[in-house]
């Protein structure tokens, strides 16, 4: 046997697959444990070799940065092994995520769990930034969080360096309603204040425990973003009419964040505020975030031990499957179900009526009632 | 993951008035969908459902007729429909759109990115049945009121109906936007006033569902009052309890149990919501909890590296041909979208020092001996 | 080559900050002494050249003692040879300096693991420098990568790519030299009475050594920086004397490696050592850092011709006959699978209500071993 062979069986040995828990297109997530230890691991196989320009871009992201972050607020990749044309991801097992947290009305959030979730959110993102990685694709869903409490940025998939002067960047990322209006209006030179404004919406849903900017349209996220915070000036972003997609959009007033976010201290909202500056550059950055009276203010920020948490289901799976793969497709139904039958016409909210057919009459004008 | 369906209150409400203040002519029936401008250039999409949200069609078998791809190659594939209503997916529309205005590829009509609107109805022809009669209904605002009597009504209905079939079947249309036009010159006043009387009435609905938010809000923090106010009772009896021991010559026993009895029935006589109780039994673990691990001041940075911020001092400006081009940003385009050249000094910098101490290694830290072994007698024949 | 890192990661006030070039892969699993290079590249071919000679020998008893086997150092001749084409693909392509870089890099680093008489480096640059376009965010679709290159096809390039990667680790992230004199050139000029024309001159000739030393093994031994300001120094010695005496000793957090100290690896060195710690590589590149000579080259492709494992080519007997092992192996397991796929049904549940260990299997079935 070839010496990397060799070496991989090696690596491959010290980990065992316990369960499957979750299945999609490009991944299977496997629950499972280190031999040595016996401790919890989740293991995302990675199905290589069907795509037609080899590694898959997302997966090579992801190993490519989790291999030289380590971090307590960022997951930690234990390991990488082949199985033959499978690409194999060791990562920590963690027990839930942000967003079912918020979904959950059983529980109840204290001003001080958020500032904890807020904190633990910008160290994560301050220490990517320090190591020169954007991750591009924050939202409540990609905030793992731990046995102990602790909150782990994750989905490294969409991330990349920065920096490099001259390069253009994509801006077909970051999940729209988390999507910051230099991307909207389609820059493709930006930094790290992109994540910056992710973490803004999520502050944001942590109070209102609802998505703040829902959008439904890239051009709905925009009149969606200007409604809630009033139409930027020439003034409030210098240059923003030069970008590429920009396109005017009506005149929104400016309302105060309180009139929403009635219950909040100022501190509270004069960092929201600061994370949602319409220029990128007077956004506030991570670092200077963790250093804002808001997280020195009392009450403290909870010990992350006693942040409340979703009781913990019997298979305790389904987090499990959520938390390393954002393409993971589930159902949702119950323990172990299998993937979804193909040809399942789906839709992606549900609709009162059955037919479309029977929708059109009810639009119709003339219908009376 | 998009099935987020609670809108919060505030965000219905306005969503109601999306097409615009002036458009926003709604019918005030619940059947009948909210007005919206269906001009070709800016158009949030869809259809939406009583709240708010669009309703977007997703099929299994969905496949981008511009280049060929499917759910199965690409399971996020996303299909958007032109103003000339054909379907292409979001890649499509960026790789042909991005760059401004283009011919769509199957037809033709010159298309803008922003123009494509989701997917509501599995068929299209539906999709721009809604868009007609959202685009009709704007204007053929009139109410049974408005007429002396039920046939002018249904004549009027008639008219309407017939022009909608025209253009959703593309049958007369130069002739029948000038009805439209005639029309629109004719009734404007009418036009006007149904619009204005229909936004009132949305706004009522709104006032209502706001009215509806606070009086939530209010019961919610009367709820916390009432919980406070049971937490201070019991305080106080237990405190009366310790100072009439104190003065009383009473039976001790007998004390605690009268106050006992008092507290029961002060209870008793509370009616709380079993949410309620829940929630607060919730709160009181949480504040129990929180006499075992105490929180502790925010510490800003907790992690151990150190990124070699002493090892340089960073100038204003630097000559740098390097990222001259991007410093000079002659369109502004970099400094709208956040770039900031600082930080790519910073990171050149930092790697200038970075591990410029560190001594290379020397000689062999095998961990394994009989590879050792086998090398050195390689290492022998060799040599 | 396991992370001999400590975990700065989790938050402690009393361990000793780590620097993070420490925290790197590069530090951690491709950081060797010259003797280690040596002893490698050695063993390998050792290794090598006897798997060969044995399948010669079950091919035709005698056969393999005629053949002149390649020794390490005529494997690493031809490599150089493909670094230097790397080069010229690179600006075929116009490829930016990064992805010159950093294919450059994976391709010295897959021959620490691998011989040339297994993996010609002719197939293996190719891919090396199709992954290094992915990750360092230049994809450029297989399809004209390979279309530009001539006599390759699409799946020349795929094929060994996943070995590629498994050879390199998954450790895709490189910190460049190249950068590092950027900064260099940067900080330079912070100090007092710097002449521009002269230090852009200096500059000029510090890049083409620096791209010179991509042709040594100086990377696997020295970090980027030492590299830049060898380069530098090989440049204007004087400016380079200027900025290390500049740099003082950073007071409050030495950064001391933080690996269980070996005996063989020193305590950090004083800032004013750094010059002399510099010399050997400037010898390294003035003596390694040019293209070899052709025609030695050729000789040695010429002989490798006839001492390549045949076992790597497609069609030869010892091909076939691993072949079929490999195929043997495979039926065995799906009849395995079969078989328990059976006994689900008849149990009378074709999917399985809970996925238990026994199906774990399932998803690796014609990928691994």
């Amino acid at each position: 046997m070839d010496a990397v062979e060799k070496a991989n069986a090696e690596r491959q040995r010290r980990w065992t697959k316990e369960a499957k828990i979750g299945e999609g297109t490009y991944a299977v997530v496997y629950r499972g444990r280190e031999v040595a230890t016996g401790r919890k691991i989740a293991i995302k196989k990675i199905k290589v070799g069907q795509f037609k320009d080899g590694l898959d871009m997302s997966a090579i992201r992801e190993v490519k940065f989790l291999r030289e972050l380590k971090h307590q607020n960022v997951i930690e990749l234990l390991d990488v092994f082949s199985s033959k044309t499978n690409l194999n991801l060791v990562l920590e097992f963690l027990d839930t995520d942000l967003e079912l947290v918020i979904k959950d009305r059983s529980l109840v959030f204290l001003p001080a769990d958020i500032k904890a979730w807020m904190a633990m959110t910008f160290r994560g993102l301050e220490f990517c930034h320090r190591n020169w990685i954007l991750h591009r694709d924050l939202k409540p869903n990609n905030l793992l969080i731990g046995a102990d409490g602790q909150l782990k940025i994750a989905d490294f998939g969409l991330a990349r360096d920065f920096a490099d002067p001259g390069y253009k960047m994509t801006c077909q990322v970051i999940t729209r309603w988390y999507r910051p209006p230099e991307l909207l209006y389609g820059c493709r030179y930006y930094s790290t204040a992109v994540d910056i404004w992710s973490v803004g919406c999520i502050f944001a849903e942590l109070m209102l425990r609802t998505p703040y900017l829902p959008g439904e349209t890239d051009m709905d996220q925009l009149k969606t973003i200007f409604r809630a915070l009033g139409t930027p000036t020439e003034e409030d972003w210098p240059g923003h009419k030069k970008l590429p997609d920009y396109v005017p959009i009506e005149n929104f007033p400016k309302t105060p964040l309180r009139d929403l976010f009635t219950a909040a201290s100022s501190d509270c909202l004069n960092l929201l505020s600061k994370c949602l500056i319409y220029d990128p550059r007077r956004r506030i950055s991570a670092k200077d975030a963790l250093n804002h009276p808001y997280f020195f203010a009392l009450p403290y920020p909870s010990h992350p031990s006693k942040l409340p948490k979703p009781a913990k289901k019997d298979s305790g799976g389904h987090a499990a499957l959520e938390e390393v793969d954002g393409n993971v497709d589930f159902t949702g139904s119950g323990p172990g179900v299998k993937a979804n039958p193909p040809n399942r016409l789906k839709r992606k909210l549900s609709m009162e009526d059955g037919g479309s057919r029977s929708i059109a009459r009810r639009l119709d004008f003339t219908a009376k009632s | 993951m998009s099935s987020r369906t609670t809108a919060s209150g505030w965000l219905r409400g306005t969503t109601i008035r999306k097409g615009g203040a002036s458009s926003s002519s709604n019918s005030t029936r619940h059947t009948t969908p909210q007005v919206q401008s269906t001009s070709s250039t800016i158009f949030g999409g869809g259809v939406k459902d009583p709240s708010g949200r669009t309703s977007e069609y997703f099929s299994m078998d969905d496949q981008c007729p511009v280049c060929k791809s499917d759910r199965y190659l690409n399971p996020k594939l996303r299909l958007l429909v032109s103003a000339c209503y054909h379907k292409m997916c979001e890649s499509c529309i960026d790789r042909l759109f991005t760059l401004g205005p283009a011919p769509c590829p199957i037809c033709n009509k010159i298309l803008r990115k922003l123009a494509f609107t989701p997917q509501t109805f599995e068929d299209l022809g539906v999709e721009k049945e809604v868009a007609v009669r959202r685009r009709i209904a704007k204007d053929f605002n009139k109410h049974r009121e408005d007429f002396p009597d039920l046939r002018s009504y249904n004549d009027y209905l008639e008219e309407v109906e017939d022009i909608t079939f025209n253009l959703i079947n593309d049958i007369d249309i130069p002739e029948t936007e000038a009805r439209i036009a005639q029309y629109k010159i004719e009734n404007a006043a009418v036009i006007e006033l149904n619009a204005q009387r229909d936004e009132q009435y949305a706004q009522y609905l709104k006032e209502q569902e706001e009215a509806d938010r606070l009086e939530r809000e209010h019961r919610a923090s009367e709820l916390r009052r009432l919980e406070q106010e049971e937490q201070d009772e019991k305080e106080q009896s237990r405190q009366a309890i310790i100072d009439k021991l104190e003065t009383s010559d009473k039976d001790a026993i007998k004390l605690v149990a009268r106050s006992r009895a008092e507290a029961l029935k002060r209870a008793s006589a509370k009616t709380t919501t079993p949410a309620f109780q829940s929630s607060s039994r919730l709160l009181r673990s949480r504040a129990a909890q929180s006499t075992v691990i105490p929180d502790v001041p925010h510490v800003p940075l907790q992690d151990d590296w150190y990124a070699y911020e002493d090892m340089f001092t960073m100038r204003s400006n630097y000559d740098d041909p390097i990222s001259e081009a991007v410093r000079k940003d002659r369109e502004g385009i970099m400094r709208a979208g956040g770039y900031v050249v600082e930080e790519a000094w910073e990171r050149a910098l930092r790697s200038a020092v970075a591990g410029l101490d560190i001594p290379p290694l020397q000689g062999i830290r095998s961990a394994d001996p009989e590879v050792l072994q086998e090398t050195n007698t390689a290492v022998a024949a060799v040599s | 080559m396991t992370a001999a890192v400590s975990t700065p990661g989790a938050s402690s006030s009393t361990v000793e900050k780590v620097p993070l070039y420490q925290g790197s892969t590069q530090y951690r699993h491709w950081r060797f002494s010259p003797e280690e290079l040596v002893h490698t590249r050695v063993s390998l071919n050792a290794a090598a050249v006897r798997v060969i000679k044995d399948a010669f020998e079950a091919d035709s008893l005698g056969s393999s003692t005629a053949v002149a086997f390649l020794d390490a150092n005529e494997e690493n001749l031809l490599v150089k040879l493909y670094i230097g084409k790397v080069s010229q693909l690179c600006g075929h392509f116009r490829f930016p300096e990064e992805v010159e870089a950093t294919a450059v890099s994976y391709l010295k680093r897959f021959y620490l693991k691998n011989t040339v008489m297994d993996w010609h480096p002719k197939n293996v640059m190719l891919t090396a420098l199709f992954l290094a376009t992915k990750t360092t965010n230049h994809p450029i679709s297989l399809e004209a990568y390979a279309h530009h290159i001539p006599k390759t096809a699409p799946s020349d390039v795929l094929e060994l790519e996943f070995l590629v990667a498994q050879s390199l680790g998954f450790d895709f992230a490189i910190w460049h030299a190249h950068k590092a004199l950027w900064g260099i050139w940067l900080d330079i000029q912070t100090l007092p009475d710097i002449r521009m024309d002269e230090l852009r001159d200096a500059y000029d000739v510090a890049l083409k050594h620096v791209r010179e030393s991509r042709l040594t093994d100086a990377e696997l031994i020295y970090t980027p920086s030492q590299i830049a300001l060898t380069c530098f120094s090989l440049a204007s010695p004087s400016l380079a004397s200027a900025w290390v005496r500049s740099k003082h000793t950073p007071p409050a957090s030495p950064p001391t490696p933080t690996s269980p100290p070996t005996p063989t690896s020193p305590s950090p060195i004083p800032e004013t050592d750094i010059l002399e710690l510099i010399e050997p590589i400037k010898s390294m590149i003035l003596q390694y850092g040019t293209m070899p000579d052709v025609e030695a080259v050729r000789e040695v492709d010429r002989r490798l011709r006839l001492c390549k494992n045949p076992e790597k080519i497609v069609g030869s007997n010892a091909y076939n006959r691993k072949l079929e092992a490999k195929e043997r192996k495979a039926a065995e397991k799906r009849a395995r699978k079969a078989a328990l796929a059976r006994k689900a049904m008849e149990e009378g549940d074709p999917f399985g209500d809970t996925i238990g260990p026994q199906d774990l299997d399932d998803d690796d079935d014609d990928d691994d071993d």
